[in-house]
C-alpha cells in the first residue's frame, strides 16, 4: 500500500489558484459565446463584402477610435491596481485605480449610448425604416448591436464588479485579496480583449474611399 | 437478510463508528437541503430533479407510441404529435441525459473519487441546481402554454419565422440549463486540477474521473455556441433582425453550424460519462483490472477532441457544400476509433475475469453491446451516400437511441445501482435489480431494433401517420416500449423499498476498489473520516490481499 | 524591493498601454489605406497583437501556469475549428440570390430587389 495520503486541502487554503483557474475557464467559456457571433459576421462579410463596407462607413469612427482609448486606458488603470493590490501599504491608490476603471467603463457606455441615438436618428436600427438598401449593410447592422449590446451587457457586469471592490477596498474590507482583484481584472481583460477585436470589425472595413 | 456479513467486511482495524453524523443526518429541514453546499446532497437533489424529467419526456413518448402502434394519425393532431416529440427531445436532452451521469454522480462522486471535501466552487454548484430548476420550470411552463412543434433541433426557417408555437420561451429556458451546464463543466475542471489528493496523478484517477473531465470540456467549450444560437434565434422571432434569413442577407444553414457545433459534441457530453460508469463497473465485477488504462484515457480525450471536428455530419442534405461533407464525412469514421478501443477494452477486461452477473453488472453489458450496435449504425450514416438514403428516416432515431438509450440510459442505472448502497447505506434487492435490467434491455431491443428496418425501408421519423405497409414493425415497437417502461418504473418501487433500515449494508458491499469505497455508506458529510489511503495502481482487483472480500451475503437479498 | 517591483509593475503597464494606443491608431490608420485584402488582415493582425500584449502582460499569461496557458489556447483553437470547417462549407458552396421573397420579407429591402453578390 503506499504511504497514507492527507486529505486534500480545503479550497480556502489555495483559493487565489482555483478562483483564477475558475476566471480563465470561464473567459474559455465567453470566447465561444462571443465566438458564435464572429462566425455569423464572418459569413456575413465573406457573402456581403460591399455591403458591410458600405455599412461600416456609416458608423461613427471618431467615437468608436474614443471608445477603443478609453477601455485600453480602462485595462491599463485595472492592471496597476493589481500590482498595487499586492502591497497593503498602497491600498489608496488599489481604491482610486479602481474606481478609475469602473469610471472610464462608465464613459465607455456614455459614449455608446451618444452613438446609438446618433444611429437611431440616422434610421440604422435594423427596423421597418432601415436607410441602407445596399444588400448585406443590414445584416452588418444586425451584427453591429448584437454585438455591441452584448458587449455592452458584459461591461456593465464588470462596472458593477470592479466598483465593489473598489468600495470594499476603500473601506478596508478584507474580502478584496490580491487574488480576487486579480480575478476580477482578468474578466475585466477580457471585456476590453472582445473590443479590441471588435473595433476593426466594426468601425474600419473599408474607410478609404 | 442477515447482518453478520457487516461484522465480516468491515476491516479488524477500524475503529467503532465515527460520531459525525452522515450527509443524509447533517440537516432534516428542507431548508437545510435547499440551502446546501454539500455535493452530495446537491446530487441528490439532481437526481430527483432529472427523475421527474425522465418520466415527463417519457409520458411523451409513450403517447407517440400508442400513435404509431396503427398506421392512421388517429390518437392525436399533426401538430399535437409535432409537439410531442418536440417535447421528449428537448426533455430527454436538456432537462435529462445532458445532466444525468454528471450533475448526479459526477457531483456525489469525484470530490470522494479523489480525496477532497468537496468540489472547488461549492455554492456555484448549488447556484447551477438553482439554474437546472429555473431553466426546466420554464421549458414546462412553455408546454403547458402549449409547446413547441419544431422538433428539440429548432431549425431556421420554421423555428425562426414560421412556427406558431412556444419557440421563445422554450429556447429561454433551454438557455438557462446551458448556464446551468456551464457552471458544473466549470466547476469539474477546477476541482480535478486542483483538489486531487496528495500522490494522486493524473493516471491513477478513476476512469470516471477522466470520463468527467473530458466531459467538463465539452461542457464549457460547446455550450456556449448553445447559448448564443438560442440568443440569436430568439431575437430573430422577436424582432425579425435576420441573421438566419436570406431575405435580410443571413444564412438558414447558419444556425445549423452553430447549432450542431455544440450538439454534436453534446452526444458525447451525454456519452462519456456512461462510458466512465461503464470502466468503474466492469472491473469490479470481472475483479480484472482494466484492460489498457492509458488507452482507455487517451481514448476518452479523443472522443471528446475529435467529437468537435464532426458536427457537418448532422447536415449533409441540407445544402452544405459536397467538399464540406466529405471533410466532416471523413472526421466522423475517425471519431469511431476511440470508441472501438474502449469497446476493445472492456471487452478484453472481461477476458478470464471472474464475472459476476450482478444488476450494475448486467447494465453495463447491456451498454458494451448496445453502444456496439449504435456506434456502428453510426458508420452507416457518416457515409455520404447511404446517408441520402437513411437521414430524416428511423434509421436515425434507431441509431441514435441505441446510443443515448441503450448507452447512455442503461449506464445510468447501472450506476443507479452500483452507488446506490453508497449514496443511501441500504442495498436493493438484487433480484429485481436484474429483473429490472433484463427487462430494460429486451424492451429496449424489442423498441429500437425495428426501427432499424423501418428506416431502412423508408419510414421517414415525425410522422404521426404512415402507410400500412410499415405497420407491423411499429406495432412490434410499440409492445417493445410497454416492457421499457415497466422495466423503467421497477427500480422506483424497488429503490423504495430498499430505503427501509432493514436494508442497511457495509462500506463496501461489492468489494469495489475506488476512494469512495473507503468511507461510510453514506459517508459523512466531510467525506472520510480517516484520511484515505492512495493505492498503487487504480484497478488492482487482481491482487486479492487489496480487495475487500469480493461477495456479501446482504447484497444477496432476494425477498422484497 | 516590494517599491521597486510595484515601480517595475507600473513601468511595464504605462509601456504597454503606450504601444496599444500606438497600434490602435496605426489600425485606424490603415484603414484609410487601400490595401484590398490587405485591409482586413491588417485590421485582424493588429487586432491579434494588442489582444496578445493583453493577455500576456495585462493577464499576466507569462506568470501563469501551464494549465492557465493550455485553456485559454484550447478556447481560442476551439474557436477556430468553428470558424474553419463552417469555413470550408462557405468557401465551397456558391450561393444564389433569394429567387422569392414573402411579402414579409420584402420591406427590410427598401428597393424591393433581392440580392445580387455572389461568395467569391
Amino acid at each position: 500500500m503506499s504511504a497514507i495520503a492527507a486529505p486534500a486541502l480545503a479550497a480556502a487554503d489555495d483559493a487565489p489558484r482555483t478562483a483564477q483557474l475558475g476566471m480563465w475557464v470561464f473567459l474559455g467559456t465567453e470566447v465561444l459565446f462571443f465566438g458564435g457571433l464572429f462566425v455569423a459576421y464572418a459569413v456575413g462579410r465573406a457573402h456581403w463584402p460591399h455591403g458591410f463596407a458600405v455599412a461600416s462607413r456609416h458608423t461613427d469612427v471618431v467615437l468608436g477610435t474614443v471608445n477603443t482609448a478609453v477601455l485600453l486606458t480602462s485595462s491599463a488603470i485595472v492592471a496597476f491596481a493589481v500590482a498595487c493590490a499586492d502591497h497593503p501599504a498602497q491600498r489608496r491608490w488599489t481604491a482610486l485605480a479602481l474606481w478609475a476603471t469602473a469610471a472610464l467603463g462608465v464613459v465607455f457606455l456614455a459614449i455608446k449610448g451618444v452613438e446609438y441615438a446618433h444611429e437611431w436618428s440616422e434610421h440604422l436600427f435594423p427596423l421597418a425604416d432601415f436607410a441602407l438598401t445596399e444588400p448585406g449593410a443590414e445584416l452588418f447592422w444586425v451584427l453591429y448591436f448584437v454585438m455591441t449590446i452584448l458587449h455592452s451587457v458584459h461591461l456593465l457586469i464588470g462596472i458593477v464588479g470592479v466598483a465593489a471592490f473598489a468600495r470594499a477596498t476603500g473601506a478596508g474590507k478584507s474580502w478584496p485579496t490580491p487574488g480576487r482583484v486579480d480575478t476580477m481584472a482578468l474578466y475585466w481583460h477580457f471585456v476590453d480583449i472582445v473590443w479590441i477585436v471588435l473595433y476593426p470589425l466594426l468601425y474600419l472595413v473599408e474607410r478609404h474611399a | 437478510m442477515s447482518s453478520v456479513s457487516d461484522v465480516i467486511v468491515r476491516p479488524p482495524s477500524a475503529p467503532a463508528p465515527a460520531p459525525s453524523p452522515s450527509y443524509l443526518e447533517d440537516g432534516h429541514t428542507l431548508r437545510s437541503w435547499l440551502t446546501t453546499h454539500d455535493h452530495k446532497r446537491i446530487a441528490i437533489l439532481y437526481a430527483i430533479s432529472i427523475t421527474v424529467f425522465f418520466f415527463i419526456g417519457g409520458l411523451a413518448a409513450t403517447i407517440i407510441r400508442l400513435e404509431l402502434a396503427t398506421p392512421a394519425g388517429d390518437l392525436v393532431s399533426h401538430d399535437t404529435y409535432n409537439k410531442l416529440f418536440t417535447a421528449h427531445g428537448v426533455i430527454m436532452v436538456w432537462l435529462f441525459l445532458i445532466p444525468s451521469i454528471p450533475s448526479v454522480f459526477g457531483n456525489f462522486l469525484i470530490p470522494l473519487m479523489i480525496g477532497a471535501k468537496d468540489l472547488a466552487f461549492p455554492r456555484l454548484n448549488l447556484l447551477s441546481w438553482y439554474l437546472y430548476v429555473a431553466g426546466g420550470a420554464i421549458v414546462l411552463a412553455a408546454l403547458a402554454l402549449g409547446g413547441v412543434d419544431t422538433g428539440w433541433t429548432f431549425y431556421a426557417p420554421y423555428a425562426t419565422m414560421f412556427s406558431n408555437s412556444w419557440v421563445a420561451l422554450t429556447l429561454v429556458g433551454v438557455f438557462v440549463v446551458g448556464f446551468s451546464s456551464i457552471l458544473t463543466g466549470l466547476n469539474f475542471i477546477v476541482t480535478v486540477h486542483t483538489l486531487r489528493a496528495p500522490g494522486l496523478g493524473w493516471f491513477k484517477l478513476p476512469l470516471f474521473v477522466w470520463a468527467h473531465y473530458a466531459t467538463a470540456i465539452i461542457l464549457v467549450l460547446a455550450t456556449p455556441v448553445l447559448a448564443i444560437t438560442t440568443l440569436l434565434v430568439v431575437a430573430e422571432r422577436l424582432l425579425q433582425i435576420g441573421v438566419f434569413d436570406p431575405a435580410h442577407g443571413g444564412d438558414p444553414l447558419l444556425f445549423q453550424h452553430l447549432f450542431w457545433f455544440y450538439s454534436h459534441p453534446a452526444v458525447y457530453i451525454m456519452v462519456l460519462p456512461a462510458m466512465g460508469v461503464v470502466s468503474e463497473i466492469v472491473p469490479c465485477f470481472a475483479r480484472k483490472r482494466i484492460f489498457g488504462y492509458r488507452f482507455m484515457a487517451y481514448a476518452i480525450l479523443g472522443i471528446a477532441s475529435i467529437g468537435f471536428l464532426v458536427w457537418g455530419h448532422h447536415m449533409f442534405v441540407s445544402g452544405q457544400s459536397l467538399a464540406a461533407s466529405l471533410v466532416f464525412s471523413l472526421l466522423s469514421f475517425l471519431v469511431a476509433v476511440p470508441s472501438a478501443i474502449k469497446v476493445f477494452n472492456w471487452t478484453a477486461t472481461l477476458y478470464k475475469g471472474s464475472i459476476r452477473f450482478d444488476a450494475p453488472m448486467l447494465y453495463a453489458l447491456g451498454f458494451v453491446g448496445l453502444f456496439t450496435i449504435g456506434g456502428l449504425t453510426g458508420l452507416f450514416v457518416a457515409s455520404l451516400a447511404l446517408d441520402v438514403h437513411l437521414t430524416d428516416t428511423y434509421f436515425v432515431v434507431a441509431h441514435f437511441h441505441y446510443i443515448m438509450v441503450g448507452g447512455s440510459v442503461m449506464a445510468y442505472f447501472g450506476a443507479l445501482h452500483f452507488w446506490w448502497p453508497k449514496a443511501t447505506g441500504r442495498m436493493y434487492p438484487e433480484l429485481w435489480g436484474r429483473i429490472a435490467a433484463v427487462l430494460i434491455f429486451v424492451g429496449f431491443n424489442l423498441t429500437f431494433f425495428p426501427q432499424f428496418l423501418l428506416g431502412l425501408r423508408g419510414m421517414p421519423r415525425r410522422y404521426h401517420a404512415y402507410p400500412p405497409e410499415f405497420h407491423q414493425l411499429h406495432m412490434a415497437s410499440s409492445m417493445g416500449a410497454v416492457v421499457l417502461a415497466l422495466g423503467y418504473l421497477l427500480p422506483l418501487v424497488y429503490f423504495a423499498y430498499s430505503l427501509r433500515a432493514t436494508c442497511r449494508t457495509s462500506a463496501n458491499p461489492f468489494g469495489a476498489l475506488g476512494l469512495e469505497w473507503q468511507t461510510r455508506s453514506p459517508p459523512p458529510t466531510h467525506n472520510f473520516d480517516r484520511p484515505p489511503t492512495v493505492p498503487e495502481h487504480v484497478y488492482d482487483y487482481a491482487t486479492p490481499t487489496k480487495a475487500e472480500p469480493a461477495r456479501t451475503p446482504a447484497a444477496q437479498a432476494t425477498s422484497p | 524591493m516590494k517599491q521597486t517591483t510595484l515601480r517595475e509593475h507600473a513601468r511595464v503597464v504605462v509601456i504597454a498601454w503606450a504601444v496599444l494606443l500606438a497600434l490602435m491608431l496605426t489600425s485606424l490608420g490603415s484603414a484609410y489605406l487601400d490595401l484590398g485584402a490587405g485591409n482586413v488582415v491588417a485590421g485582424l493582425v493588429i487586432a491579434f497583437v494588442k489582444s496578445a500584449i493583453v493577455l500576456w502582460l495585462f493577464m499576466r499569461l507569462r506568470k501563469s501556469s501551464a494549465t492557465v496557458r493550455i485553456v485559454a489556447a484550447t478556447a481560442l483553437a476551439t474557436l477556430l475549428i468553428l470558424l474553419a470547417l463552417s469555413g470550408v462549407d462557405y468557401a465551397t458552396r456558391t450561393s444564389e440570390p433569394a429567387a422569392f421573397q414573402s411579402p414579409r420579407q420584402a420591406p427590410s429591402f427598401v428597393g424591393g430587389k433581392p440580392a445580387t453578390q455572389q461568395t467569391r
